[in-house]
């Protein structure tokens, strides 16, 4: 008969919450909600230092990194410009204070908010042609050099994707990509590798032409952030096209492939590219209060097309008309979550956020207007060891959680946030790094 | 206890309590630990689970043949057969019912789950004793597992004005 030979643990010998390697399988299991370490720290010290030890808290940044929660979102301060704030949108006890996660720059920088996700944030720096990786849990800084043929050539809007390689905590890639302005000139993308130090080869794709009738400009668009499906980063090509670019990480190649719907002769939508439900490539068309929500899918023959999952009346699902006690005239798409499929949008009553599975919403109070956004969903585990932020980023403030957003408080109409809606999209158009 | 099969290959496991559990090698195989024993050539007609009694390792058992990956009679998966999504709710159920055990005996599959390196089984009884103390109050969850707070409290303090925010 045979035994296990040298067992390494006796499963008698202890309880399973006496057994360090037991109760960190247990405590692992904890809720990924940012309040879940501190809390757990006080059940005795034992457990404090369990949760505290580094081992411990990469394994439970891997153990939930499927189902990150969305803790906030960051956002470009603009006037005046000098850095990234983030705003919390858990309620407490899981609301991490603001002045965790603010960045500040020095003045002078031309930087732009490009991406967050898999608990980093990429900014791109027009100045020293750089771009800056942050990790807001830890505070870490990596700073890249762009490379030049991403500002060399004509004038090129440079837009990018930070995330972590599949399974890998430690490591990150940066994907950039460059649309010119001047017609005819192919879209290139690069990728940077943490590991390796080192800048892929450029890879490029011809752009489809001006389109004469709606005159767009095949221009990679910047309002709404690249989505991440399976291997594959997407990208809106034009804020007027039914164009999206994608990027295949793994065959590292470049294309342009077609929305499922017209968008040129609608003056009043917007939309994105998006996760669909059950995997592959969602696209969201928001035109009046209506979001169509549409996903891509291959045949066994591997054709693709595009088929309408569901339309969400949107002004029956919110409360669109509270507030100022106004119809509404306008809802603005400002950003998506990729990992909780949660939208923002805009409406005269603030801010919503709107699980799309689920169509459970939330108002984000005491919140005015912001015309991009980038959610951030991670992990936090910086817990009882808060992170020492180099000296550029912004200190623990006295300011409240909440003073971030007083200062925004100001009584809009709509007319306002109209123009401010077309300032900042002036903005956009100025913006060629 | 499992029933011989045509063609399949059992596995006899023996408690140390002396009780025997005949099992087809598949289904033993689902702990990794037996696994590596049966690849590495170490295992002969009956292997013995030291400090897993009969109890405990009957129910393990239970959970690696349920979980285990059947083929019906055309050698076909079943999973080829059911969809899944439909065969996971399946399990989910199963998976509910089978762990409505007092604590005691979760806590001695959740030993039993790590030792055979199980790694479902260890899924299911962690998650489940987390699931049942994550809504409970600090004394709460300390009278439940029987754990001490062994901080003064200026200690305490000072841990929860380290992150004020995640007590509030």
């Amino acid at each position: 008969m045979s035994s296990f030979r040298r067992p390494s643990r006796s499963p008698a010998a202890a309880a399973p919450l006496d057994d360090e390697d037991l109760l960190s399988e247990i405590l692992l299991r904890l809720p990924p909600q940012p309040s879940s370490l501190p809390r757990a720290s006080l059940v005795c010290k034992r457990w404090c230092c369990l949760v505290s030890d580094p081992r411990f808290l990469r394994r439970f940044r891997r153990h939930h990194r499927r189902n990150p929660p969305l803790l906030g979102f960051f956002f470009e301060e603009v006037i005046p410009a000098r850095g990234i704030s983030f705003v919390p949108t858990l309620e407490p006890p899981n609301r991490v204070p603001v002045g965790r996660f603010s960045l500040q720059f020095d003045d002078g920088d031309r930087y732009r908010l490009l991406n967050c996700r898999h608990g980093l944030v990429l900014i791109l720096f027009g100045k020293h042609n750089q771009a800056l990786v942050w990790d807001p849990v830890n505070g870490d800084q990596h700073r890249v050099a762009v490379p030049p043929s991403f500002y060399m050539a004509a004038p090129t809007r440079v837009r990018g994707a930070v995330l972590r390689p599949a399974g890998d905590i430690r490591h990150f890639q940066v994907v950039l990509i460059g649309t010119h302005k001047e017609q005819h000139k192919p879209g290139i993308a690069c990728v940077y590798s943490s590991e390796t130090k080192e800048w892929g080869n450029l890879v490029s794709t011809p752009l489809p032409p001006e389109n004469s009738i709606y005159s767009f400009r095949t221009i990679v668009y910047r309002g709404m952030a690249c989505v991440l499906v399976g291997n594959c980063l997407y990208w809106l090509l034009s804020e007027r096209s039914a164009l999206i670019l994608e990027f295949d990480l793994d065959m590292q190649r470049l294309a342009v492939i077609h929305a499922p719907v017209d968008i040129g002769a609608n003056s009043n939508c917007h939309f994105s590219v998006m996760r669909a439900e059950g995997g592959g490539l969602g696209f969201l068309f928001l035109s009046d209060f209506n979001a169509q929500i549409w996903s891509r899918k291959k045949d066994c023959d591997a054709a693709v097309s595009w088929v309408l999952r569901r339309t969400v009346q949107l002004d029956k699902l919110l409360p669109l008309k509270q507030g100022m006690g106004v119809v509404p005239l306008i809802l603005l798409l400002l950003g998506l979550a990729e990992d909780n499929n949660v939208l923002f949008l805009m409406a005269d009553a603030g801010i919503f956020m709107v699980q799309l599975e689920s169509l459970q919403f939330k108002r984000l109070s005491k919140i005015s207007f912001w015309r991009h956004l980038h959610p951030f969903e991670t992990v936090y585990t910086a817990g009882n060891s808060t992170p020492l932020h180099s000296a550029r980023t912004k200190k623990n403030t006295k300011k409240k959680p909440g003073m971030l957003l007083t200062s925004f408080r100001v009584k809009l109409t709509i007319s306002c946030s109209v123009l401010h809606q077309l300032f900042l999209l002036l903005l956009d158009d100025l913006f060629i790094i | 206890m499992a029933t011989r099969e045509a063609g399949k290959k059992m596995i006899m496991l023996k408690s140390p309590d002396g009780m025997e559990f005949e099992v087809e090698e598949a289904v033993a195989m689902e702990s990794q630990t037996i696994r590596k024993m049966i690849e590495d050539d170490c295992a002969d007609t009956a292997i013995l689970i030291p400090n897993i009694n009969s109890k405990i390792l009957s129910r393990v058992i239970e959970y690696c043949n349920k979980h285990v990956p059947t083929t019906g009679a055309t050698g076909a998966a079943a999973s080829d057969t059911v969809a899944p999504a439909a065969l996971a709710e399946d399990l989910k159920i199963w998976d509910a019912e089978f762990i409505k055990v007092n604590r005691a005996t979760r806590f001695d599959l959740i030993q039993a789950a790590s030792y055979l390196n199980i790694k479902g089984l260890l899924d299911l009884t962690s998650q489940t004793t987390i699931d049942t103390i994550s809504d409970n109050s600090l004394e709460e969850i300390r009278s439940f597992l029987s754990t001490k707070n062994d901080y003064l409290p200026e200690e305490e303090q000072t841990i929860r004005r380290e992150n004020q925010w995640a007590f509030q």
